[in-house]
């Protein structure tokens, strides 16, 4: 899945309004996938929300001492929503190859409807933590 | 899994574009620190830490891609990708087989057959991908890449 493209970023500028243009950027992309990843049978898309927690994770990696203890928390949040999403999708690549295997593929089954479990809940939790996170884009801070 | 290095300098209040070049030239010094080893079947750690680093290389070249010029940075991108790619495609089977392999105690006997031929094929696999990444980590090859990051780290637009 390609990133989508940031429109504005001025490399003469400085980092920290280019910063935030770009993690509101990629925060809005994590969140695009939400509505279908939320169906336990979108593994696809639970794929591509994968990748982009995975951007934005790394994007927080970089810039986030520009946005404070609240970049912080985001970035935590994006690193175990791709931990568990990656999972999920593990199971997902063995079982048709555990095909015939059916005491393995039954835990593959259990795992991920556990691992699904997890990823709504950490979700739900997100909420907050997003909402710091885009409040401290807007009011940027002293590094 | 090895945490990022911290960016000496970082600044958030510096130009876009020497920021971009004090994380490129951090981030890829990192990727080189963890090549020893990492074709080594027996510490499938060493390939995670190089494969980590490798990911924080590419998102930092993606982050920062209006900031150098476009042709140096394609082919630096195009480069650091195929690294990703080959590191990733290894990985992948390590922790597959890790994870069958913590399964064959509690799988029932019937199956354990066919869960050892599985975990074989994904060994055969593995071989495969150490095999394929091999001329991606030659030291010669990553000395190469190491002189292009920094020619590129060099022509951020400041």
């Amino acid at each position: 899945m390609k990133a989508r493209r940031v429109e504005g970023l001025d490399p003469a500028a400085p980092l920290r309004p280019n910063a935030a243009r770009l993690v509101r950027a990629r925060l809005d992309e994590l969140r695009s996938f939400a509505p279908i990843a939320l169906e336990a049978p979108a593994s696809k898309t639970q794929h591509d929300m994968r990748i982009a927690a995975k951007r934005l994770r790394y994007a927080l990696e970089i810039v986030g001492p520009c946005f404070g203890p609240e970049a912080d928390a985001a970035r935590d949040v994006a690193r175990r929503l791709q931990g568990v999403l990656g999972e999920i999708h593990d199971c997902d690549v063995m079982l048709p190859r555990a095909r015939g295997i059916e005491s393995i593929r039954e835990r593959l089954r259990e795992r991920r409807e556990r691992l699904f479990g997890e990823f709504t809940q950490l979700w739900r939790d997100a909420t907050p933590v997003w909402a710091a996170l885009e409040r401290a884009l807007q009011g940027g801070r002293r590094a | 899994m090895a945490r990022a290095r911290e960016v000496p300098g970082f600044d958030c209040e510096e130009p876009f574009a020497a920021a971009a070049a004090r994380v490129i030239e951090v981030r890829a010094a990192e990727v080189f620190a963890h090549s020893d080893g990492v074709l080594d079947l027996g510490d499938i750690e060493r390939l995670h830490d190089m494969r980590v680093a490798t990911r924080r290389l590419r998102a930092a070249l993606e982050v920062f891609d209006s900031c150098f010029p476009r042709k140096r940075h394609r082919g630096a991108l195009k480069r650091v990708r195929r690294l990703a790619d080959a590191l990733g495609e290894r990985r992948d089977r390590d922790v597959a087989i890790e994870f069958l392999v913590g399964l064959e105690a509690e799988t029932p006997e019937p199956d354990r057959a066919a869960l050892r031929a599985l975990v074989e094929r994904l060994r055969e696999e593995q071989r495969e991908a150490n095999a394929a990444l091999a001329p991606y980590v030659k030291p010669r090859r990553l000395k190469k890449l190491r002189r292009r990051l920094r020619k590129l780290s060099r022509a951020a637009k400041r």
